[in-house]
């Protein structure tokens, strides 16, 4: 595999740095105000935000620090300080990507593409046995189907 | 004594010569040896020379031939396996200190087909540790360090089929066996100026093969010229009981002539207006005279566009998840940290991280991309675009922050499985090789082949090799 490329409306590290140093409020958002209360009230702490880390929202930023801090949870005394700034950064910018990712509107019935094998399969179903039954009342109109871009 | 020209020669051009008689298998194998040697330890290129195998299977072969049974294009011809591979007795480090006294009692699928085909092997090539599964940040990431481009040895082979690449630019081997799970045969091929085949997913079976992604993995041929990829993909590719995702027997198996391209109908182009969102200055030139030289080669060419999507971000999370699942005891034993990579050392971590309702999501999405691909595919049947928007980068470059640009092609092609092809096309100012892709839908690697062979039938950059010594 070559190095993962970054999705594209993700920054650089260097980009982001150079972006941080001219936006006062960026430089001075080490800390950042409470985020919103979870459905059960219990107050969660600030997160506190890797020096480059890219733009996310509030929910977003407390569940990529979650995230570092299970792992931190679960390998307690495996890392340097260094690899915990590291991943730490590696939490924050993997977000975007699920972000992304759970933007982008799929139907409950769009199948999962767990190998390929299936798409060549179905088309030698459908050219070797032509469907005799009729759509079930059931099946849902293809305007039930999400819209994509 | 041979002469580096003929060890330049490409397979197809060795077999003609090798089947007359005029070339002996066995002078062959010593001359490539004995370069391999020399420039292959300069170059990071080898993971280890297997000497004895390869005079054994070259001496066979010579031996064969002489009676007469001739076994076809590949026999007699040295090449180099990257070190994922299974080879019966010899290590397969998997390019990663954690595993470097691993030893296979069997030969994976690949190996054996070659070695029916009576291809000989010279060895294991270098590549990047565990094949970039856990991720990397520096071109050192190797057991054997950071794998030298014979163009520019300040400058990188590309990854993670490293070796692979600098063997066949280098002259090492007259071809090399790489793997793609994403980037790692196209690029390598791109940066090092050899032509290199990413096969449609399902077709080469990876029995014996590491996994990093069991359901993007693929294994494919690099070699001088696309006629070349074409006979070692006929040899490597078919239906394997041993990997339950290999295609169904006729779908897998690939038989190649060329003179069966005469009868076949027109291709229909389409350049990729959107592959890349820049193209580096010392490269743009060479990627402008390609894309004139494909519209004057197949005319007809029309623009064509990629769809639109998070589909890096699925490809990104299905590599993620399935490589820390092929690599859970690995993390979860700690002995990660003896990856030589810092990034490697750590990403696993994160990977373990991320909740099965994503990694089904980027199923679900990659279901729906392969859709809007078919459609694509309904008005071409293939697609063109630069390999990469850059010629090789510097060899301790970090690629976290330096080489950040977004591959939809990439994702895309490496998501849905599709078939690519990568030929050199050019070098930049500073002569380094660039390289063009040709892509196809799932299973229709004779189109890829097809059009990379016609575009060398029309241009010479693919006989162009670096000055070493």
């Amino acid at each position: 595999m070559t190095q993962r490329k970054r999705p594209d409306n993700s920054l650089s590290r260097r980009e982001f740095a150079r972006q941080a140093t001219l936006g006062a409020a960026a430089a001075s958002a080490a800390l950042l105000p409470l985020p919103e209360l979870p459905p059960s009230g219990t107050p969660t702490l600030p997160v506190q935000l890797p020096a480059n880390a890219p733009k996310l929202s509030l929910q977003s930023q407390s569940e990529a620090d979650a995230r570092y801090q299970s792992i931190l949870a679960q390998y307690p005394d495996r890392f340097s300080d260094v690899q915990k700034v590291d991943l730490q950064h590696l939490c924050f910018v993997l977000q975007p990507q699920l972000d992304r990712l759970r933007a982008w509107p799929v139907a409950n019935s769009d199948q999962p593409a767990l190998y390929l094998k299936p798409l060549v399969e179905r088309e030698k179903k459908s050219n070797a046995a032509p469907n005799l039954k009729s759509a079930p009342a059931s099946t849902p109109s293809k305007s039930a189907a999400p819209e994509r871009p | 004594m041979i002469s580096s020209d003929i060890l330049y020669l490409s397979a197809s051009e060795l077999a003609k010569r090798i089947q007359s008689k005029s070339l002996s298998p066995v002078d062959l194998a010593k001359a490539y040896l004995d370069r391999s040697e020399k420039l292959g330890p300069k170059l990071n290129a080898y993971a280890r020379l297997s000497p004895d195998i390869a005079l054994e299977q070259a001496t066979a072969a010579e031996r064969e031939i002489g009676r007469g049974h001739y076994r076809g294009p590949l026999h007699g011809v040295p090449y180099a396996a990257k070190d994922l591979l299974a080879t019966k007795g010899i290590p397969a480090t998997w390019g990663a200190k954690p595993y470097e006294n691993q030893v296979f009692d069997y030969d994976a699928t690949v190996i054996e087909n070659l070695r029916r085909s009576g291809a000989v092997l010279l060895g294991k090539a270098a590549m990047i540790e565990l094949a970039g599964g856990m991720n990397y940040r520096f071109a050192s990431a190797s057991l054997q360090g950071a794998a030298k481009n014979p163009w520019n040895t300040s400058c990188w082979t590309c990854g993670s089929s490293s070796g692979s690449g600098a063997i066949v630019a280098a002259g090492l081997a007259a071809f090399a066996i790489g793997t793609e799970t994403w980037g790692s045969i196209v690029c390598p091929s791109a940066y090092c100026g050899v032509s290199g085949l990413r096969p449609t997913f399902g077709r080469v079976s990876r029995y014996g093969a590491m996994a990093l992604s069991y359901s993007m993995d693929k294994i494919g041929p690099m070699a001088r010229s696309a006629e070349d990829c074409a006979h070692i993909f006929a040899v490597i590719a078919g239906h394997d009981i041993k990997d339950q995702s290999t295609l169904s027997l006729d779908k897998a198996a690939f038989t190649y002539s060329p003179s069966a391209e005469l009868s076949a109908k027109p291709l229909r182009f389409g350049w990729l207006t959107n592959a890349w969102k820049q193209i580096d200055a010392h490269a743009e030139k060479a990627i402008q005279a390609a894309e004139r030289a494909v519209r004057k080669i197949f005319s007809g060419t029309r623009n064509a566009a990629l769809p639109e999507g998070p589909f890096e971000a699925a490809g990104g999370i299905i590599i993620a998840v399935e490589g820390a699942a092929a690599f859970r005891e690995l993390i979860r034993s700690g002995k990660v940290a003896q990856l030589a990579d810092p990034l490697g050392q750590i990403n696993g971590y994160v990977s373990e991280q991320i909740e099965a309702t994503d990694y089904v999501r980027a199923l679900q999405v990659r279901g729906v991309l392969q859709q809007k691909m078919e459609a694509l595919f309904d008005g071409f049947d293939v697609l063109v675009a630069a390999s990469q928007p850059l010629g090789a980068n510097a060899l301790d470059a970090n690629l976290e922050t330096d080489l950040i640009f977004p591959d939809p092609l990439g994702g895309i092609g490496n998501l849905c499985g599709l078939p690519a092809l990568s030929v050199p096309c050019g070098f930049t100012d500073e002569n380094l090789p660039v390289g063009l892709q040709f892509v196809a839908k799932a299973g229709n690697d004779l189109a890829v082949i097809r059009a990379a062979r016609s575009f060398q039938q029309h241009t010479e950059w693919h006989r162009k090799h670096p000055k070493i010594s």
